[in-house]
């Protein structure tokens, strides 16, 4: 094992620049493709026909095809047609669109979306209707209702499940070193062609994810402990017997 | 009882009933559940709902907030007609959801599984809808929301969470959820069916507190001695009819009464 490399700062700017990109993906596609996913469950719920079928649709396609396919797609196909486009160029949009991170966000928000708002519909779906009743018999509005009562209940009952979500997504992310944006395996794959050395960038890479993976754990884990109601007899750090 | 929607529109008075409900008809599907059943609530008097299963008791209460909407007939709340729309055979299909919101603030419901809200401390649940519906300050809903948790002997738990208490616990905690409103109508739709045996008698105390308080108040009940003892007017419901009503008196007086109840007592 040689991991003499590691002294170059110049191989450490890589990486660190590479585990920047990998947090700031893995933040704006949780956010973004949460906030879908919420629209993605209502739609289905409570949208008109038309729109639950298209969402349906929507939903059935991400879930599909591959996560590689779909980045392939927006990146070369869509960015590539977005070229085409006159006097786009000239536009303030133009610099976004030739950004890889602009792309791999945006497949990431998507598939996301898909996913989640799956997950969230199943738990907006098993939250008593009892609850919701009591909510509307008392006068508050339907979005007072959807806000005050039925979401919040939805993310505590599914909380367990995002969590796995989020660390998917996590992981999918060195998918992007196809797309040269410079992540942890773009990093990782740099520092082998120069160096000749294949496993001990990818161990280090291993490891930086493994360790995230443990922190983003603990983060949601702390949230669904200290989500308000939680049943007494779930108030565990780990969720081992 | 004779029905009397015109009440209604009369000034209000402390004599005008809480609820008026004229000739109310209700299908679930095929199966009419209710078939055609007036009822009112004077101001100031308890009224059960008795009956088999089956019977439209918890449909016919469901009705007077509209959480089950009738499909004929009228219905006022507080003094107020509630405006439905209607096709031109007079069935209904929809509603006027602002004046609902306003109207439910008034007429307020306890129901049989509790249905506080998980996510909200015991305060919580009781001080949301006085918040939201009826815009009070946080200030003023707790002191509002304090006053009736100590009514209901829940004051010590206002910052628990529903899931650390007892079934009867909960159920008081609805109660003082539905006073907090300071509603002219509270609902009660099988208050204690859901409640260990030796729970029922906590609530039903806080429920008889609240009938010799005057309060106005619409029970459905398979307690019978219960309902005989705290009600003003019975009505006993058979198979999406009132079969028999009148005062408590009349009603166990009355041998074509009892022989209705023969089988529910």
């Amino acid at each position: 094992m040689d991991f003499s490399w590691l002294s170059d700062p110049f191989y450490l700017g890589y990486l660190w620049e590479g585990f920047v990109n990998t947090l700031w993906l893995l933040l704006v596609s949780a956010v973004g493709g949460l906030l879908l996913a919420v629209l993605v469950a209502l739609a289905r719920l409570r949208g008109p026909r038309p729109l639950a079928w298209l969402v349906w649709a929507f939903t059935t396609v991400m879930r599909g095809t591959p996560l590689l396919v779909q980045l392939f797609f927006f990146y070369y196909g869509v960015g590539h047609l977005m070229e085409g486009v006159p006097g786009i160029q000239e536009t303030f949009m133009w610099p976004l669109l030739r950004d890889p991170f602009f792309f791999a966000a945006l497949t990431f928000i998507l598939s996301v979306g898909a996913y989640s708002g799956e997950v969230i519909r199943g738990a907006m779906q098993s939250v008593p209707r009892g609850e919701l009743e009591a909510g509307r018999a008392f006068g508050l509005s339907g979005f007072q209702v959807l806000t005050r009562l039925w979401l919040p209940r939805a993310i505590q009952l599914c909380l367990p499940t995002l969590t796995g979500e989020m660390i998917l997504l996590l992981k999918s992310i060195p998918l992007v070193s196809t797309i040269a944006l410079m992540d942890l395996l773009q990093a990782a794959n740099i520092i082998r062609d120069e160096t000749f050395l294949v496993y001990e960038p990818l161990l280090l890479i291993a490891g930086i994810y493994l360790a995230t993976t443990v922190v983003l754990t603990l983060v949601l884990r702390f949230v669904e402990l200290n989500f308000p109601g939680m049943q007494p007899t779930q108030r565990r750090w780990l969720p081992i017997r | 009882m004779t029905s009397s929607l015109q009440h209604a529109f009369r000034p209000r008075s402390s004599t005008a009933p809480a609820v008026v409900a004229n000739q109310l008809i209700k299908h679930f599907g095929d199966l009419e559940v209710l078939k055609g059943v007036s009822l009112d609530v004077p101001e100031g008097t308890v009224t059960s709902i008795i009956g088999a299963s089956g019977s439209g008791k918890s449909t016919l209460l469901r009705c007077m907030n509209l959480l089950e909407r009738p499909d004929q007939g009228e219905l006022a709340i507080a003094d107020e007609a509630i405006r439905f729309d209607r096709n031109p055979q007079g069935d209904i299909i929809g509603l006027d959801r602002r004046q609902l919101q306003r109207l439910r603030a008034k007429v307020t419901m306890v129901f049989q599984q509790f249905n506080l809200w998980p996510h909200l401390t015991v305060l919580g649940n009781v001080i949301e809808a006085p918040m939201r519906v009826k815009k009070l300050s946080r200030k003023r809903a707790t002191a509002l929301g304090e006053h009736y948790l100590e009514r209901v002997g829940m004051a010590d738990r206002r910052d628990a969470y529903p899931a650390f208490l007892s079934g009867g616990q909960q159920q008081r905690v609805a109660i003082a959820r539905a006073l907090a409103m300071e509603p002219r109508l509270l609902l009660f739709d099988e208050p204690t069916s859901a409640l260990d045996p030796e729970r029922v008698n906590e609530v039903l105390g806080v429920i008889r507190g609240l009938a010799d308080e005057g309060r106005t108040m619409l029970l459905v009940t398979h307690e019978m001695h219960f309902a005989r003892e705290v009600s003003d007017q019975l009505v006993y419901l058979d198979q999406g009819n009132i079969a028999c009503s009148g005062t408590p008196e009349e009603v166990f007086a009355d041998p074509r009464c009892r022989q209705f109840m023969a089988p529910a007592a």
